[in-house]
């Protein structure tokens, strides 16, 4: 099935996403495949840049999403990128920390749903929230993470269902990514950062981490014409991690 | 917990059941109590069936509010105080209410995230520590069929749920060997929270087993995987063959 892409449209005719957590490894990654498959793109950052927005801030989520259809003038696709990690034993992890990325990942995001929802269904969008293997497969000292990541999931099915035939919402839910992030996890692991890449590749059938040029190709899939029919899923690019 | 003269006397398993005075946590309650488990039975508001409960039982009854991470603390402490060291952890307490996204204010999100969820980790990171003292412990979280699958005008129920599996399965990895943590996901039971429209015999008929479960057949299902040896970071949803995937 040929169909037109994004690209074959004039520049002012382009749809436009906005992407969350611009500024890290996949979201750089994200903006640049969108982008490149003719998205105008509003990267929103935790700071700086025209679409700053703290998304741990309850106001945050709709002040972002007015700012970018007030400039762009419109909004056709929300992928929700952003996120905040830390990790700790369940029984020692501090209760405000623990909240903050629960809060941060889960919360902002149906923020940033709830407050794109109306404007997506008159311009038949959709949403993408970025979710991860962790937050199914569990992960040792990532309990507010996996919880985060694992709600993302529930709300996408949720907002599926409700949204239907309107907006279209999925999950993408990757292994892990070589990205900045990895520290995170090589300091919990009391490890450096090339031991930690060697450990997860070893973990993985395909034999490595991801690049996240290859994470951020199924959100465009997602959000193309051959994405048409997906609504309610959760697209794993892992490796084959969570295959057993 | 005072010492006496003579030989030890085996008070039994103790489990802690948050929700307790009502629908599936209090059906959970009656059934861990007929096994030989003293009962903590918490409840939020509902004190009297709580207290009723725990006389008719032998437990005893606590309230607080599982969203205060310190309350929950508190809880577990005079549970361990007064029944000895905690068993199994039910974390059932919860409510339902159906809103259209748009419609799902920053309250109710926050008040949904901090009862389904924050109830499941404040609970377990105040039980864990005694669980690793006695060398054993076993957490069971209330998940829900709707995790599983979604529904519309539940965003912050589902989300809530679903969070739980993920926070289960991170933490069954986390404190395995000693403590197991697992969910059961119930479909429709009769409770206090089923909508009214689940009652009649339209839901049922899209039931393959033709109707809503019971909140007995429920915590049969929790008394199980509570004790089953060999099992955590389970998902087990006893929801009439709804869920078929």
């Amino acid at each position: 099935m040929t169909r037109p892409t994004a690209l074959d449209r004039p520049a002012a005719d382009r749809p436009v996403a906005l992407v969350t957590g611009a500024a890290g490894g996949l979201g750089s990654a994200l903006v640049a495949a969108l982008e490149a498959d003719g998205w105008a793109v509003a990267g929103a950052t935790h700071h700086g840049g025209p679409y700053a927005a703290d998304l741990a801030d309850p106001a945050a989520a709709d002040d972002l999403v007015r700012r970018v259809i007030g400039t762009l003038g419109r909004l056709d696709l929300l992928v929700a990128n952003h996120a905040a990690m830390t990790m700790a034993p369940v029984e020692t992890y501090p209760v405000d920390d623990w909240w903050l990325v629960v809060d941060t990942n889960l919360s902002g995001s149906f923020r940033l749903a709830r407050a794109a929802a109306a404007h997506l269904a008159s311009r038949r969008g959709a949403m993408v929230f970025i979710s991860s293997e962790w937050g199914i497969i569990g992960w040792p000292e990532a309990s507010a993470y996996a919880a985060s990541k694992a709600g993302l999931i529930g709300l996408t099915k949720a907002l599926a269902r409700e949204l239907a035939p309107d907006v279209r919402v999925n999950a993408v839910a990757p292994g892990v990514i070589d990205t900045a992030q990895l520290q995170v996890d090589a300091d919990s692991a009391g490890v450096d950062l090339d031991e930690i890449r060697r450990r997860y590749a070893a973990a993985t059938p395909l034999g490595r981490i991801a690049d996240p040029q290859e994470i951020a190709a199924t959100v465009v899939f997602l959000a193309s014409a051959g994405g048409a029919f997906y609504t309610g899923q959760v697209l794993q690019p892992n490796g084959g991690t969570t295959t057993a | 917990m005072t010492s006496r003269e003579g030989p030890a006397v085996d008070r039994g398993r103790v489990v802690l059941i948050t929700g307790a005075s009502g629908g599936i946590g209090r059906a959970a309650a009656v059934r861990f109590a007929a096994a030989g488990y003293r009962v903590g039975v918490h409840y939020l508001t509902n004190r009297a069936g709580a207290v009723r409960l725990a006389e008719e039982i032998d437990g005893v009854a606590l309230g607080c509010d599982v969203a205060d991470p310190n309350a929950v603390a508190e809880m577990v402490q005079t549970v361990e105080a007064e029944l000895g060291p905690i068993d199994v952890a039910v974390c059932n307490a919860g409510f339902y209410e159906e809103r259209p996204l748009a419609r799902i204010d920053d309250a109710l999100w926050d008040r949904t995230l901090r009862v389904l969820l924050g109830g499941c980790f404040h609970l377990t990171r105040a039980v864990v520590p005694g669980m690793r003292a006695s060398g054993h412990g076993s957490i069971v979280m209330i998940g829900s069929e709707l995790s599983l699958i979604g529904g519309a005008d539940v965003a912050a129920y589902v989300a809530a749920k679903a969070a739980v599996l993920g926070f289960a399965r991170a933490i069954a990895r986390e404190l395995a060997p000693t403590i197991r943590v697992n969910v059961v996901a119930p479909g429709a039971v009769d409770t206090p929270l089923l909508p009214d429209r689940d009652r009649g015999p339209g839901y049922a008929s899209t039931v393959p087993l033709g109707r809503i479960g019971r909140p007995d057949e429920i915590a049969e299902a929790i008394l199980h995987v509570a004790e089953a040896p060999w099992t955590t970071g389970a998902v087990y949803s006893p929801n009439g063959g709804v869920v078929i995937q």
